[in-house]
């Protein structure tokens, strides 16, 4: 059974005086004062003496006037909105319908509320400072405007410093696109985003803060706004959150301060919350679901903004770049790891050699399985990914451990190889040699899908175990094992190849990994550019001979394509092709081919026959022929 | 400084740029024009003989616009119908009237041994696009073949088909009244048994026969395991409807221009056709020249063996006239054109010899699912 007010001060404005009948008609038959705002606050205290009760119905401004009155005199209020409004009716639920509205206006059971008051100014549902792309948007928003309104603003987006402060004097400096400062977070998009049980009279507010630092990162916070149904654990990176009896924000330029949609106040604001400052007429369903489930405190959830050396990233430009950077606090672990993985020590010597003389061993027995142990023996990746880091945040002491570690592993590796060389008293070439000694491009995109791979794998612990598939995918010891094998047979084509392998596997980790790190956000705030520009240049002189190499597989594979169908008629005898194998021996290119017909095939044939193939076919080739014959 | 390294980005670029490029010398056009006549069947049943050889040749003067003193070549073109009568008719007023410096034909063996019967009074070059019998350059001086002959022909087939398809009986047919169906028929034959092969049948077809169906039975009874068919394409298409409505599958060989005239004439025969072997000209799919790439793109589309050899054959006689003092020099025209050594055609080099020989690869095309299939090509 509803309760009713026995009487109550009808506040309006001329253009709501109308709605008087719908309340002195209703059930509850109470003595209905009308009176206009600007009379109320003309003389407030004369108005509202003996007035226990309220009902206002007009724009916004005058529902705030009447809170504020509310706040100081303590009279409950009943409000009926004199249209729609909104972000009224989303954070208070009040009925669209005149007579429903009437009818909780005159309830006697008003919930008590907090007042959240910024600069003074009451804030109902939102205050808004800078631009914060998306949060202030309704939760139930559609993809496409999320999509729209968010790509519009991508290159939009430039931070500044701001300072925020807490009752519990905790004191934040960052760097943000904007903020915005609410009461309760329910039906925002900044619920979808915040996990929090924030009330409407838990003593107090919550600010969420916008710092995409980069495009990628804000990319990366559309697509989880575009996906509703997932509840993540974590805050967005690029969003920090506070919740406080009070929050002081000061900018580093002093900007406008939006109140529920009006420019109200400018920076420095200072927000707080008067607990169960006002007694509202709110429905039942909403009191029940924004009601303090437990006893609320102040919390702070800034890991994800900028700080340190980042403020000054954040300030240099006018807009965000592409790829996120950070500063050295923000993945202490994974640095140390590095850090350490730079650094040489007794395992990393004693696994090079065992690594090494395993490669060898498998190289001469021709055996993969065998090389395949040694790759995964290896422990050259780690200063590798080492270097790739130290290069893509120009720490000069881990490019130079990286290097030196891997200076001395390649030194070992060559050496191992060596000794065992000359300990072996037969010299084959074996298949798995001769597959390290032509390396081409594509070993060059190997080893970059390597290079990112190690990078990604390095930078989750989740996956740290991929690693060995990486090592195993670009193998770097046993190309070294090879090249050992050179010095050791004094053959330094047959080291040159090699190690031009090596190099290739080498460059490429190291510039698909440091790439790899800049686009996961690796790269300091403050960048040198100079150690990485040198390490591109050395992948460019490395493609020059693997460009050739890869020109050769192409045309060996045209070649041995197209000899498939080529059949000669020397001296009215017909030649069929079979196999033709393009080779380069010395500078020359060979055709070793079989050759398949009926009758006996003279030196004179042979002749006619070589005639016939350089004719029609461009460059010089020397041919080696087996001959099959037709019974 | 930042202007000096873009000036010499863009240096740079324009020296690889031309080193892409083979540079032509640009040509200032003379003002006189060369008249070059063109006799081919462009009605009848042999058209796309005509049509697409044109297309050919109209490449190739595309490619080559002006001769290299600057003269621009005036095309004379004239219909024989594939008639020997016609085609000596066109030729003489080729030319005594117009004044031609050369001719090119697409004309088949028949009509082109016609006319080599006039050249030598005519004086005048004549190019055989299509005419494969070897005597149309016997005993005269001024009748070039651009195609293969008979001879090169007739021995690659029968070697193909017994080295590759690893036949041992054949049934060959020949068209009586064709004196290159009769020839090749005869080369064909004569390699295959050379080669241990059995003919089972040598059978010669009058014009448009009639109860097709009761000779293919006889032949059926000696069970040959290939029919070679150097026949006209109405005849092969004739006894390949036959073969279907008898249910029987022997594998078939038919000789050079026969697949160029189905996929140009009779499209909707493609399917009946499947599986049906033929030596010829050109593939797209074989390797091509870089001459062969660029007359492939000048042409704008797939040609068949007729456009290849229009683009080839007038290559080589603006060739031959630019090596010329003076292009409309027939005499000069046609030494040139005899010796013409090692010239880039579209899937190899030609040569073509002081007797009027040409020396080119061929190919061995087969139809597949409705399409024209490269098999092997034959150097």
């Amino acid at each position: 059974m509803e309760q009713y007010v026995s009487k109550a001060l009808f506040v309006h404005t001329t253009d709501t005086e109308k709605l008087l009948d719908r309340l002195q008609n209703h059930k509850s038959q109470a003595a209905i004062t009308p009176v206009l705002i600007d009379t109320l606050l003309a003389d407030p205290q004369k108005v509202l003496k003996d007035v226990d009760h309220v009902v206002v119905c007009g724009p916004l401004e005058t529902i705030k006037a009447v809170l504020k009155l509310a706040y100081k005199s303590g009279f409950s209020v009943g409000v009926m909105p004199a249209k729609p409004h909104k972000e009224l009716a989303r954070f208070y639920n009040f009925p669209r319908n005149p007579d429903a509205a009437a009818d909780l206006a005159l309830r006697a059971d008003p919930v008590t509320v907090d007042l959240v008051l910024c600069n003074g100014h009451p804030v109902l549902s939102k205050a808004i400072i800078g631009d914060i792309p998306l949060l202030d948007a309704p939760a139930d928003v559609g993809k496409l405007r999320i999509l729209l309104t968010g790509f519009r603003r991508i290159f939009n987006i430039k931070l500044i410093k701001y300072r925020f402060a807490t009752a519990g004097e905790r004191q934040i400096v960052t760097a943000a696109s904007g903020c915005m400062i609410f009461h309760h977070h329910k039906g925002s998009m900044a619920a979808r985003l915040v996990e929090d049980k924030s009330a409407v009279a838990d003593g107090f507010a919550s600010a969420v803060i916008s710092a995409p630092i980069s495009i990628s990162k804000y990319i990366f916070f559309l697509l989880r706004l575009l996906n509703p149904t997932i509840r993540h654990e974590r805050i967005p990176d690029a969003i920090g959150y506070l919740k406080s009896r009070v929050i002081e924000i000061e900018s580093e330029n002093e900007l406008d301060v939006l109140i529920d949609g009006e420019k109200c106040t400018r920076t420095p604001v200072r927000c707080e919350v008067k607990p169960s400052a006002l007694r509202v007429n709110i429905t039942p369903a909403l009191a029940k679901k924004i009601a303090p489930a437990e006893p609320a405190r102040e919390r702070i959830e800034v890991d994800h903004l900028p700080r340190g050396k980042e403020l000054l990233k954040a300030g240099e430009k006018e807009t965000i770049p592409f790829f996120s950077y950070a500063s050295e606090e923000r993945f202490q672990d994974l640095f140390a790891a590095l850090r350490e993985d730079a650094e040489i020590n007794r395992i990393y010597l004693v696994l090079m050699v065992l690594s090494t003389m395993l490669a060898a061993t498998g190289l001469y027995l021709d055996s993969a399985s065998v090389i395949i142990g040694a790759m995964l023996l290896a422990p050259l990746m780690a200063p590798i990914v080492a270097l790739a880091m130290g290069l893509v945040r120009g720490e000069e002491e881990m490019i130079k451990k990286s290097m030196l570690k891997i200076m001395i592993g390649m030194a070992i590796a060559l050496l191992a190889s060596t000794t065992i060389t000359l300990l072996f008293p037969h010299k084959p070439v074996t298949g798995e040699m001769q597959a390290r000694l032509n390396p081409t491009l594509l070993d060059m995109a190997v080893a970059i899908v390597s290079g990112i791979a190690a990078a990604y794998s390095k930078s989750f612990k989740e996956i740290i175990q991929s690693l060995a598939g990486v090592a195993i995918a670009v193998a770097l010891v046993p190309p070294l094992a090879v090249a050992g094998t050179g010095i050791g047979w004094a053959d330094f084509n047959f080291f040159f190849q090699a190690f031009l392998l090596f190099s290739t596997n080498l460059v490429g980790i190291i510039i698909a990994a440091a790439v790899t790190f800049r686009v996961l956000g690796y790269s300091p705030a403050i960048r040198s550019k100079r150690s990485l520009g040198l390490v591109f240049l050395i992948l460019v002189l490395i493609g020059v001979p693997l460009y050739a190499s890869y020109d050769r597989i192409v045309e060996k594979r045209i070649m041995e394509k197209n000899w498939k169908t080529e059949r000669f008629l020397v001296n009215g005898k017909y030649i069929i092709i079979e196999n033709a194998d393009l080779r380069w021996q010395g500078g020359k290119r060979v055709v070793v081919m079989e050759i398949i017909l009926r009758d006996v095939m003279t030196r004179e044939d042979m002749n006619a026959f070589k005639r016939k193939i350089d004719t029609h076919f461009p460059g010089k080739f020397i041919i080696r022929a087996k001959t099959v014959y037709i019974p | 400084m930042k202007f000096l390294s873009l000036r010499l980005l863009l240096v740079v670029a324009t020296a690889l740029s031309a080193c892409g490029y083979e540079q032509q010398p640009a040509i200032t056009p003379s003002g006189r024009t060369i008249n070059v006549g063109i006799i081919a069947p462009f009605s009848g049943s042999d058209f796309a003989k005509g049509e697409d050889g044109l297309k050919g040749v109209k490449t190739a003067i595309k490619m080559q616009p002006l001769l290299d003193n600057g003269d621009r070549i005036e095309l004379i073109v004239r219909d024989d119908q594939d008639d020997p009568d016609k085609a000596v008719k066109a030729l003489e007023e080729l030319v005594k009237t117009e004044q031609v410096t050369a001719v090119v034909t697409f004309s088949s063996s028949g009509p082109v041994l016609a006319m080599a019967g006039i050249a030598k009074a005519l004086k005048t070059p004549i190019l055989a696009a299509l005419a494969t019998h070897p005597d149309v350059t016997k005993n005269n001086g001024y009748v070039s073949q651009l195609c293969f002959d008979n001879v090169f022909q007739g021995q690659v087939a029968a070697l193909f088909v017994r080295d590759e398809l690893l036949v041992d009986r054949v049934a060959v047919f020949r068209t009586s009244s064709s004196f290159y169906s009769r020839n090749l028929a005869i080369e064909f034959e004569n390699k295959f048994t050379s080669l241990g092969g059995r003919t089972t049948d040598s059978i010669a077809l009058q014009e448009n026969p009639a109860n097709i169906a009761a000779l293919l039975n006889g032949v059926r009874e000696k069970d040959p395991e290939l029919l070679y068919l150097p026949l006209a394409a109405s005849d092969v298409i004739a006894i390949i409807q036959e073969l279907d409505q008898m249910g029987w599958k022997p594998r078939l060989m038919t000789s050079d221009g026969l697949l160029a005239t189905v996929v140009s004439q009779h499209k909707e025969q493609l399917g009946l056709l499947d599986g049906l072997l033929a030596t010829d000209f050109f593939h797209h799919y074989s390797q091509r020249t870089k001459f062969g790439k660029r007359a492939t793109k000048a042409y704008k589309g797939r040609g068949t063996s007729y456009g290849a050899l229009g683009v080839e054959g007038f290559a080589i006689l603006l060739h031959a006239m630019n090596r010329c003092h003076d292009p409309a020099d027939r005499e000069c025209v046609n030494r040139q054109i005899r010796s013409t050594t090692d010239f880039e055609g579209l899937i190899g080099r030609i040569s073509i010899d002081s007797d009027g020989k040409a020396h080119r690869p061929l190919v061995i095309n087969a139809i597949k699912n409705n399409k024209l299939e490269y098999i092997v090509k034959v150097y």
